[in-house]
């Protein structure tokens, strides 16, 4: 009989199917995950770099491609960190509009997110439903910015590029009645996801914050704690909502997770629907104004994104482009650090189900 | 939301102990400015006030002083405030203690992507190893004077190639 040996190396990604852009090496013995390095860089295009390069107005284009599931909040971040440094105080109107724009964006995130688990722990229809309901959050975004992925900067420095087209205030509300209906999916308690999830990829809360967690991740470790509420930016400090935490920690906790969050955000774009003000949406209105430069300083921008929490840190010169600008990405450190961490003793057949819970994109985290 | 302390009170427990440069910029925004030697105390005390989240560490490289500033981003959870620490270094030799014993190895992912991207030396970070690029043999690309398309010209350009003549050679 032939020795065969038990430990060999396995690459999940880049090319699995559920994997995105991002590449883990396995260590394996047997079913055993005995160790797990992350390899990123697969989409690292220098973002930080070519922004040192180009006007605020091209690099609100720009930080769209941050993340592919969520260019809003990345257009947002930046956005607010370049109105903070040149001073620019936006219209009413505009921050109700970014809002609403960035919770759509957190809605349709978490619809993948949900999608993606499906596929990844085997439940083929929930994948099919979820990309099906995300399809009627498109179409709101290709009405209001053009775009149905990627809107072209549309939360831009002063305000957002165009008001909302007529009528959007009813096509808004129809489509989060749609949502709610997909919102029942959850209510099935498939028993083939419950398996593949309780109690899988368990982050204790100290761990999550050693290992820089945020977001999702951390509020399902038991940490109750949301950038819109404790740091709040735009108008999120005048509307009412909730930040659902889990004290388990496993696979399935974040998945409850981003689903009760669906139903906050919805809540808070039905509010900031009601009590949308008028007036203009953009400040200054005019565009060679916009191309004004950038004053001397520095600020950090922190937002609540669907994946945790971004952060920008921007630092000006007086010229037209910005001296510096780091990004911070969500899944950086849910990638690296918290996925090494749980992968390291778990089995082969259970790293989807961490994988796919932990809400990643390669994008932000190459940038 | 409720904060126990202002941004103001937390600056003065700051100043009093460490005699550096403390500015609030706003509500919940505090900057400290430090030594390079007083850096690891520092962060081991505000360690101890609460701010046990990292959010980012950046560089900003200072062609102009030939320094790097090193930022360290902080949250603390409790306090609900941010604080941001910056150093300057010596663009010349990078070099600085980690912070990986303080905050870990969340710390260490941040300080091994500024190594790659600005060459900068953590003295005890076990970890320094590539991250995003691969086998790169040029410097660090996210320095000042990093010319990107000089170093594209000299690496990859393809003389043989009519396509990538057009785009070259026009340049010039």
């Amino acid at each position: 009989m032939i020795e065969v040996s038990k430990d060999y190396d396995l690459p999940f990604g880049p090319a699995h199917p559920g994997s995105g852009n991002f590449s883990v090496k396995l260590k394996v013995n047997g079913e055993n995950v005995t160790g797990a390095k992350s390899d990123p860089g697969y989409l690292h295009r220098g973002f930080e770099k070519l922004m040192e390069s180009r006007t605020p107005m091209q690099n609100a284009v720009l930080s769209d491609r941050i993340c592919v599931l969520e260019p809003l909040a990345w257009n947002l971040a930046h956005a607010e960190a370049v109105d903070e440094l040149t001073g620019t105080v936006i219209p009413e109107r505009a921050k109700y509009i970014r809002v609403i724009m960035a919770e759509l964006s957190r809605i349709q995130s978490h619809i993948i997110w949900y999608g993606a688990m499906s596929m990844g722990t085997g439940f083929d229809t929930g994948f099919k439903l979820a990309f099906g309901y995300r399809d009627y959050i498109l179409d709101i975004f290709e009405s209001v910015t053009g775009g149905r992925v990627y809107p072209a900067g549309y939360i831009c420095p002063g305000g957002v590029r165009r008001d909302l087209p007529d009528r959007a205030r009813e096509r808004i509300l129809k489509v989060l009645d749609k949502v709610d209906r997909m919102k029942m999916l959850e209510k099935l308690e498939n028993p083939a996801l419950l398996s593949r999830m309780k109690g899988i990829g368990v982050l204790k809360l100290k761990d999550a914050v050693r290992l820089g967690a945020t977001g999702p991740v951390l509020r399902a470790s038991g940490m109750k704690t949301d950038v819109r509420l404790d740091d709040p930016y735009e108008v999120y400090d005048q509307f009412d909502f909730d930040v659902p935490i889990m004290n388990e920690g496993d696979s399935y906790s974040r998945y409850v997770i981003g689903i009760r969050e669906i139903e906050q955000s919805m809540k808070i774009v039905r509010q900031a629907l009601n009590e949308l003000p008028g007036g203009k949406v953009r400040e200054p209105s005019l565009k060679p104004e916009l191309a004004a430069k950038i004053p001397k300083g520095e600020v950090y921008i922190r937002n609540e994104i669907a994946r945790g929490e971004a952060g920008v840190y921007m630092v000006g010169d007086g010229t037209g482009s910005p001296y510096r600008c780091k990004i911070r990405g969500p899944s950086f450190l849910h990638m690296i650090p918290v996925l090494e961490h749980l992968l390291v003793g778990s089995q082969i057949a259970d790293v989807p189900a961490i994988y796919w819970s932990l809400n990643p994109c390669p994008a932000d985290m190459d940038r | 939301m409720s904060t126990n302390i202002s941004g103001k009170e937390m600056a003065g427990k700051i100043r009093r102990k460490f005699s550096a440069d403390v500015r609030v910029q706003k509500e919940r925004r505090i900057w400290v400015e430090t030594t390079k030697a007083k850096l690891p105390s520092l962060c081991k005390h505000v360690k101890g006030l609460g701010f046990d989240h990292l959010s980012a560490i950046s560089v900003t490289d200072i062609l102009k002083e030939g320094k790097y500033v090193i930022a360290y981003h902080l949250w603390s959870y409790d306090d609900k405030m941010a604080l941001t620490i910056k150093t300057k270094i010596s663009r010349k030799d990078p070099v600085i203690d980690s912070v990986g014993t303080i905050w870990g190895k969340n710390a260490q992912i941040h300080e091994r992507e500024s190594h790659e991207l600005f060459g900068v030396k953590f003295t005890g970070n076990p970890d320094l190893s590539e991250l995003f690029l691969e086998n790169w043999k040029g410097p660090p690309p996210f320095r000042r004077d990093f010319d990107w398309k000089a170093y594209v010209r000299k690496e990859h350009y393809d003389k043989e190639n009519e396509r990538e003549k057009v785009y070259w050679e026009e340049e010039a």
